[in-house]
C-alpha cells in the first residue's frame, strides 16, 4: 500500500462516526418512541458513509426507517471504503487491472452460488427443527466421498449423475436415520433443553463421521475426474473469439474472465437444483407442509400435517443439500476427511448473514460472502498473508452482522418447535 | 456415616490420592504417567469450566480452546519478547525504567538456520557475558494471559450473549478458527506452526518439602496444575452454591421468567462467560509453560471436541463429574493408541479410538444426559431417592446442580 | 441400579488398566527402536502412514537377517500428530514407558526441534529421517543424527533449477505458512535474487481448498515460473486450479509440491499436471540398489501406490542404520551407539550413509557450518519432470543436476 495513512485514516473516521451514529440514533429513536429495530444499523451506516452531516440530518428528521434507508447508506459506506482503498493503493490489481477485477468478481459469484446452496441446507434444518446442525460440513464431505467412490473406484466410467444421486441417497438415508435415532427425544419434551441437545448431538455426529471416514478411507487426498468437458466453442468467429472461447477445462469470456469447468458445472447444477427445490417447496403438498411447519408448528399439526415426519424430512433434506454441494465439488477440489470444516464454518456465516431460517437470505448471503472472500484474497496488498486470512474475511462479516443487525438480511421471527425456547 | 457423605469422602480420598501419588509411584514410566496426569488436570479444568458454562448457564461455547490459546500466547509472547537489562543494547527498542532498560526484542520470524539472531542475542554476544539480562517472571505472564482471556471473554460475551444460544456456538467456533488462522499467518511474530518456545515454569528449579527439584522435574508443574484445578473447582463450587449460581440456573431454565423477576440476564451470562474464559486462559498459560512450546494447532476443533466430549461423558451438569471424566478419558485415549490385529486385519486404534469416542459421546447424550459419572455421585448424594433418580433420567438433571 | 454398577465397573476397569500397564519394565529381548511418524491430524497423515509402513518393513528385514545382538527388533511406532507440543511427550513415552534404545523416523521439522532435547538429555540416539530444519543438527547435540537433507540445501535445488528456465525474470512462489514453507520461500527468494530474478511469495493456510482468488492474483502478475512449497493436498489443489485457470504445468514452467512424487495420487488429483517439475530427494531410481528395488516392490504391493516416496526410504534407512549401529556397538548403550554411528558406513536404500562430522571431527575443522554436525552429506537432490501423462515419478526423466541427468527439460511456452 502506497499511502496507508489515507486508508486507515478514512477507516478510523468511518468507525468513529459509525459507533456514534449507532449509539445516539438508537437512543434518539427510543426517546421519540419510534421503532428502534433498525435504528442502530441505519445510524452506523449513515455515520460511516456521510459522517456528521448525514447523522445530523437523520437526527433532525428521524424519518421512518424504510428499506431504502437501510440499503443506500450501507452501499455508500462500502463505496467509501473502496474509494479510500483506491486512493491509498493506486497500483493494486484491484484498482488498476480491470480484467483482474472482473475475474475476481465472477469467481466470487460462482463460488458464492455454491456456498449459498450449501448454506441453504443448514437454514432449512434450522427453519423446521430450530437447531443448527454442526454436522453440516461432514455431510458435505460424505457427499463428495460417495460421488468419488461411485464414479471413480467402484464403477469407473459411469455417468457422473449416478454418483451424485448415490451421494444424495446415502446422505438422505443417513440424515433420516440419525434424526430418528438421536433427534426424536427433542420433540416430546423428554429433554429439557432441546436446542442445546441438538447442538451437542450434531457436534458428536460430526466428530464421529469425520474420524469414521478417516479410519475407513484413509487420509490420502482423492478426487473425481471432471464430470463433463466443455464443447469447443469459438464465438463470434474462430479467428477472433472475443466473446467466448472454451477448452475442455476452462471457459474464457470477453478475453478476460476465465471460469474453470468444474466450478461452472457445480454452480449451474446448484441453480438447477435450487429451482427444483423451490418448485418442491411451493408447488407440492409435502413442500407446502414443510413451509407450514416452519411458520407455525401447532397450526400445521391441526391442519393434519405430522410435524415429526417433517422434522425427519427437513434434516435429511438439509444434509442431502450439503452432500450434493460436496458431490459437485469433488471434481474441483481434492477430498479428505477434514474438508468439511471450512465450508461448514462458511455456511454458518452465510446463514447468520442471511437471517437464520431464511432461504433467499442464505442464497444472497452466499454470494455476498463469496464476493467478500474474493475481495479479501485479491486486494489485500500483502501477498504472503492475503490468502492466509480467507476464513477471517467471513468472520468479519459475521461479527459485523451480529453487531449491527443480528437478525441478518432477512431475519424473521419463528413460532412453534424449538424456536421459542432460544 | 450416611451415604450422603460418600461423595464428599470420596472426593477427599481422591484429592489425597493425587496429592500423594507423585511421592509413592516410582515405576520406570514415572515421567510419562506424570505427564498424562498433568495433561489430565489441564483437561479437567477445561471440562469443568465448560460444564459450568454449558450445563449450569446453558451457554454453548466452542471457543474454550481459543481461550486457552489466548492465555498461552499472551504469556509466550510476553516472555519471548520482553526483557529487563541493566544496560542499553542500542539495537532493540528499549525504554529506561529507573536504572533498568525495558527491552522489546525484534521478531525475526522462523528461520531454518541458527545464523540469524534477534537484537538481544546480538547484544548478548557483543557483551560476551558481562551483562546479565533478566527475563520476565513467568507468573506475571500467566496472570497477564488470564486477564487477556477475561478481556476477550468480555468482548465476545457482550457481542454474542444478548443473542440466542446458537449464535454463541457459531461465533465461538469461528473465533477459534480465526485465532488459529491469524497465529499461523503472523508467523514473523508468533512463529506459526513452528511453535513458540516458553521458559520453564520454574526456571531456577524450586525447593519443595526440603528437596530441590530441577526445572525439568515433573513434580512442581504437577502440583501447580493440581492446585489450579482445585482452585477452579473451588470457585465453581462457590459460584454454584451462591445466590449468583441460583440466578445463573434460573437463567438457564427460563430466561424470560428470570428477566421478569428482575435478573439482568445478559450481565450474569457475561459474567459466567468471563469467569470460565479466564479459567481456560489460566490453564492454557500454565500448560504452555509446562509443555514449553505451543502451536496454533492446539486451537483445532479436534481439541475442542475432546473437551466437549469429556464434559458430556463425565456429566455436563456436574462440574466435578466433568473433571473426573476428563482425567479418565485422557488416560483411556492414551492407552487406546495401540493397534491390534484381528486375523489379518490391523485395526489402527489411533483413529478408531476417536470414532469409538464420538459414538460414546452421542450415546451418552441420547440415553444418559447426565453423563456416566455424574449419576454415580447423585446416587449416593440423594440416598433414598436414588432409585427414582435413576429411573427418571430426565428428572435427574434438575438435581445435578447441588452435587458439588 | 444396574446402570450404576455397570458404570462403576467400567471406571474400575479403566483405572486398573491404566495402572497395570505401567509397571512393566523394558525387557531385554526384543530390542525396541522407536519410530516417530504423524499418524493423525493435524499432522501430515499421508506422509506418516508411508513412513510407518516403511519402518515396519525395516523391522521385518532386520529380523529376517537375524535381528540385532541375537534378539529380534521391535519398532515401536509413535504418533506425533505433527505437533511439537506432543513431540516431547511422545519421545518421553517411547523412552520411559516403551523402553526404546534408539529412535528413528519423524516427518515435521517442528516435531524434531521439540523432541530432540528430550532424547539428548536421556542419552538416547535419534536418527531423524525427514526433518529438514537446519537447527536440528545445528545445535550440535551428541545423540542427534540426521539423514534428511538440510532445508538450505533443498532450497538451493529449487532456485538453481529455476534459474535454468529460459528468459526467467519473475517467479511466483506459493507457500504454506508453516515452518517448512516460509523459511524455504525466503531462502529461495534470496537465491533467485542473487541470479537477478524477482520473486513474489503467496502464503496460504494449510487446509485451504479453494485457491481461485490467489490463482487469479498470480496470473495477473504474469510470472515466468511457479514454485509450489506446499505439503499435503494443498499441492494438488493448487496445481489443478492453476491449470484450470491457464497457468498450470502445461502453460508455464511449474514446479509442483513434493506430494507430486506420489504419482498415482498426482494423476488422480491433477489430471492436467503433465510437464510439472518436482523436487526429488534420494538417489535417482536408475541408480537404485537391490535393497531399494526390493523395498519398492514390497511397498507397492502393500500400499497399492505407484512407487515408494523418498521419505519412506529415509524412514526405512533411519531404522536399519540404527540396527546396524547397535550390532556394531555390541551394546544398547546410547553413548556406544553414537560412537558406532559416527564410524558407520551403511548401505541403505538411499545409498551409502555416513556421518563425517561429530564429536571426533567438528564441522568447523573443514570450515563447514554447525548444521553439518551428524549430518549425512550426500542426500541426492534432483529435479524430475513429468513428461507423459500418467507417468510414474520413478520413471520420469531427471532434468537437473547434470550429474544425474537422464533427459532434457521441456520448458512449455505461454
Amino acid at each position: 500500500m502506497e499511502f496507508p495513512n489515507i486508508f486507515w485514516g478514512v477507516i478510523g473516521w468511518m468507525i468513529f462516526w459509525a459507533v456514534v451514529g449507532s449509539v445516539i440514533t438508537r437512543r434518539l429513536y427510543l426517546h421519540k418512541d419510534l421503532d428502534t429495530s433498525n435504528a442502530a444499523f441505519v445510524g452506523s451506516m449513515l455515520g460511516a458513509a456521510m459522517g456528521p452531516i448525514g447523522l445530523a440530518a437523520l437526527w433532525l428528521k428521524t424519518p421512518e426507517l424504510t428499506n431504502r434507508l437501510l440499503v443506500w447508506p450501507a452501499v455508500g459506506a462500502v463505496t467509501l471504503i473502496a474509494a479510500a482503498f483506491a486512493f491509498a493503493d493506486p497500483s493494486n490489481n484491484c484498482v488498476a487491472n480491470g480484467s483482474f477485477v472482473a475475474s475476481q468478481i465472477s469467481n466470487g459469484i460462482i463460488l458464492g452460488i455454491i456456498y449459498g446452496f450449501m448454506a441453504l441446507g443448514l437454514t432449512l434444518i434450522f427453519s423446521i427443527l430450530g437447531i443448527v446442525s454442526f454436522a453440516h460440513g461432514e455431510f458435505y464431505m460424505i457427499g463428495g466421498m460417495v460421488a468419488y467412490f461411485v464414479t471413480t473406484v467402484w464403477f469407473p466410467g459411469i455417468y457422473p449423475i449416478v454418483g451424485i444421486l448415490a451421494a444424495c441417497l446415502v446422505t438422505f438415508a443417513l440424515g433420516a436415520a440419525f434424526e430418528r435415532m438421536f433427534l426424536t427425544p427433542m420433540y416430546d419434551g423428554k429433554i429439557e433443553r432441546p436446542v442445546e441437545y441438538g447442538i451437542l448431538v450434531t457436534f458428536g455426529l460430526a466428530f464421529t463421521l469425520q474420524y469414521f471416514i478417516q479410519a475407513t478411507v484413509g487420509a490420502n487426498p482423492v478426487k473425481a475426474r471432471r464430470f463433463f468437458d466443455f464443447p469447443r466453442l469459438r464465438l463470434p468467429t474462430a479467428e477472433d473469439p472475443w466473446l467466448i472461447k472454451t477448452s475442455r477445462g476452462n471457459m474464457e469470456l470477453f478475453d478476460t474472465i476465465s471460469i474453470s469447468n468444474p466450478r461452472f458445472v457445480a454452480a449451474v447444477a446448484c441453480v438447477l437444483v435450487l429451482l427444483a427445490l423451490l418448485y418442491f417447496l411451493h408447488r407440492t403438498w409435502t413442500g407446502k407442509a414443510l413451509r407450514a411447519v416452519s411458520l407455525d408448528r401447532e397450526a400445521a399439526a391441526i391442519a393434519g400435517i405430522n410435524p415429526d415426519r417433517m422434522n425427519m424430512l427437513a434434516f435429511a433434506l438439509g444434509g442431502m443439500i450439503a452432500a450434493l454441494a460436496g458431490s459437485l465439488l469433488v471434481q474441483a477440489f481434492s477430498w479428505l476427511p477434514q474438508v468439511g470444516a471450512i465450508p461448514a464454518m462458511r455456511s454458518f456465516v452465510i446463514v447468520v448473514l442471511g437471517g437464520l431460517g431464511s432461504l433467499p437470505g442464505a442464497f444472497l448471503g452466499g454470494i455476498i460472502v463469496g464476493l467478500v472472500e474474493a475481495t479479501g484474497t485479491g486486494c489485500v496488498p500483502d501477498a504472503q498473508k492475503a490468502a492466509s486470512y480467507i476464513p477471517a474475511y467471513g468472520m468479519i462479516v459475521l461479527t459485523l452482522t451480529l453487531l449491527l443487525r443480528p437478525t441478518g438480511l432477512f431475519g424473521r421471527r419463528f413460532s412453534g418447535g424449538a424456536h421459542g425456547k432460544f | 456415616m450416611s451415604r450422603q457423605h460418600t461423595p464428599q469422602l470420596a472426593g477427599l480420598v481422591l484429592i489425597a490420592f493425587f496429592a500423594v501419588f507423585p511421592f509413592v509411584y516410582s515405576a520406570n514410566d514415572y515421567p510419562y504417567i506424570m505427564h498424562l496426569l498433568i495433561t489430565g488436570f489441564f483437561y479437567a479444568i477445561l471440562a469443568s469450566s465448560w460444564s459450568m458454562l454449558a450445563g449450569y448457564a446453558g451457554q454453548f461455547s466452542f471457543g474454550h480452546m481459543g481461550f486457552t490459546g489466548i492465555g498461552a500466547y499472551t504469556t509466550a509472547l510476553f516472555c519471548h519478547y520482553i526483557y529487563l537489562s541493566p544496560e542499553a543494547t542500542n539495537l532493540c527498542t528499549e525504554y529506561a525504567i529507573g536504572d533498568q532498560f525495558l527491552i522489546f526484542v525484534n521478531p525475526i520470524g522462523v528461520t531454518s538456520s541458527t545464523l540469524s539472531q534477534d537484537c538481544l542475542r546480538q547484544a548478548l554476544s557483543a557483551w560476551d557475558g558481562s551483562v546479565q539480562v533478566t527475563a520476565m517472571p513467568v507468573w506475571l505472564g500467566i496472570i497477564l494471559g488470564t486477564v487477556m482471556g477475561g478481556v476477550f471473554g468480555l468482548l465476545i460475551g457482550l457481542l454474542v450473549l444478548p443473542l440466542r444460544a446458537a449464535y454463541l456456538a457459531l461465533f465461538t467456533l469461528g473465533f477459534s478458527e480465526i485465532l488459529r488462522a491469524a497465529i499461523s499467518a503472523e508467523i514473523a511474530i508468533t512463529r506459526g506452526q513452528a511453535g513458540i518456545e516458553l521458559p520453564y515454569l520454574f526456571d531456577q528449579g524450586i525447593t519443595l518439602f526440603g528437596r530441590h527439584f530441577d526445572k525439568t522435574d515433573k513434580l512442581p508443574p504437577y502440583f501447580v496444575m493440581f492446585f489450579l484445578l482445585l482452585t477452579c473447582l473451588g470457585i465453581l463450587a462457590w459460584l454454584a452454591k451462591s445466590k449468583f449460581g441460583l440466578f445463573v440456573r434460573a437463567l438457564r431454565e427460563d430466561q424470560d421468567a428470570a428477566a421478569a423477576l428482575g435478573v439482568n440476564t445478559t450481565r450474569y451470562k457475561v459474567l459466567v462467560f468471563v469467569i470460565t474464559s479466564m479459567m481456560a486462559a489460566a490453564a492454557g498459560a500454565v500448560m504452555a509453560h509446562y509443555v514449553r512450546i505451543i502451536t496454533p494447532n492446539n486451537l483445532m476443533i479436534l481439541q475442542m471436541s475432546l473437551v466437549v466430549a469429556m464434559a458430556v461423558i463425565g456429566g455436563v451438569e456436574n462440574f466435578v463429574a466433568a473433571a473426573i471424566g476428563a482425567i479418565i478419558i485422557e488416560f483411556t485415549l492414551e492407552l487406546l493408541r495401540n493397534s491390534f490385529e484381528v486375523g489379518d486385519i490391523v485395526i489402527d486404534m489411533t483413529i478408531w479410538r476417536l470414532v469409538i469416542f464420538g459414538v460414546l459421546l452421542m450415546i451418552t447424550l441420547r440415553f444418559s444426559r447426565n453423563g456416566i459419572i455424574s449419576p454415580i455421585i447423585n446416587h449416593f448424594l440423594r440416598g433414598h431417592v436414588a432409585k427414582e433418580t435413576v429411573a427418571k433420567r430426565g428428572a435427574a438433571a434438575e438435581s445435578a446442580g447441588g452435587s458439588s | 441400579m444396574r446402570k450404576i454398577i455397570v458404570s462403576v465397573a467400567a471406571i474400575a476397569a479403566v483405572a486398573t488398566l491404566s495402572f497395570s500397564g505401567t509397571a512393566a519394565l523394558a525387557a531385554k529381548c526384543p530390542i525396541k527402536i522407536g519410530g516417530l511418524a504423524p499418524l493423525s491430524a493435524p499432522g501430515a497423515v499421508g506422509g506418516g502412514e508411508a513412513m510407518r509402513d516403511a519402518m515396519l518393513f525395516a523391522e521385518r528385514d532386520i529380523n529376517a537377517a537375524g535381528g540385532v545382538l541375537g534378539c529380534d527388533v521391535k519398532v515401536v511406532i509413535a504418533d506425533t500428530e505433527g505437533l511439537p507440543e506432543k513431540a516431547s511427550a511422545i519421545m518421553e513415552k517411547l523412552i520411559t514407558q516403551d523402553g526404546v534404545v534408539a529412535v528413528g523416523g519423524a516427518y515435521h521439522s517442528s516435531v524434531g526441534v521439540a523432541s530432540k532435547d528430550v532424547a539428548n538429555n536421556r542419552k538416547i540416539p535419534v536418527v531423524f529421517a525427514e526433518t529438514w530444519n537446519d537447527t536440528i543438527t545445528g545445535d550440535k547435540q551428541k545423540y542427534i543424527f540426521r539423514i534428511a537433507p538440510l532445508s538450505s540445501w533443498a532450497s538451493a535445488t529449487l532456485w538453481k533449477a529455476a534459474l535454468l528456465v529460459p528468459n526467467i525474470k519473475k517467479v511466483a512462489i506459493l507457500t504454506e505458512n508453516t515452518d517448512y514453507g516460509i523459511p524455504a520461500a525466503e531462502e529461495t527468494t534470496r537465491g533467485l535474487k542473487s541470479g537477478g530474478v524477482e520473486a513474489v511469495t503467496f502464503g496460504v493456510d494449510i487446509g485451504t481448498q479453494d485457491y481461485s482468488g490467489i490463482v487469479e492474483r498470480i496470473k495477473a502478475g504474469k510470472p515466468d515460473y511457479i514454485i509450489v512449497l506446499a505439503t499435503g493436498e494443498a499441492g494438488y489443489n493448487f496445481a489443478q486450479q492453476a491449470a484450470d485457470a491457464g497457468i498450470g504445468p502445461q502453460d508455464i514452467p511449474f514446479q509442483a509440491g513434493q506430494v507430486a512424487l506420489e504419482s498415482k495420487a498426482w494423476w488422480e488429483n491433477v489430471p492436467d499436471g503433465n510437464m510439472a517439475f518436482v523436487q526429488r530427494i534420494g538417489t535417482p531410481v536408475n541408480l537404485w540398489n537391490k535393497k531399494a528395488l526390493k523395498l519398492n516392490e514390497d511397498y507397492k504391493a502393500k500400499t497399492g501406490k505407484g512407487a515408494i516416496e523418498s521419505y519412506a526410504l529415509e524412514a526405512y534407512d533411519s531404522i536399519s542404520i540404527l540396527a546396524q549401529a547397535i550390532n556394531e556397538a555390541e551394546s544398547t548403550d546410547g553413548a556406544k551407539i553414537v560412537e558406532a554411528l559416527e564410524n558407520i558406513s551403511h548401505e541403505g536404500t538411499l545409498g551409502r550413509i555416513y556421518f563425517p562430522y561429530g564429536t571426533k571431527k567438528d564441522p568447523s575443522a573443514d570450515g563447514k557450518g554447525d548444521e553439518w554436525w551428524h549430518q549425512w552429506p550426500d542426500p541426492a537432490m534432483t529435479m524430475i519432470q513429468y513428461q507423459k501423462e500418467g507417468q510414474n515419478s520413478t520413471e520420469s526423466p531427471i532434468v537437473w543436476p547434470d550429474a544425474y541427468k537422464t533427459g532434457p527439460a521441456i520448458y512449455v511456452k505461454k
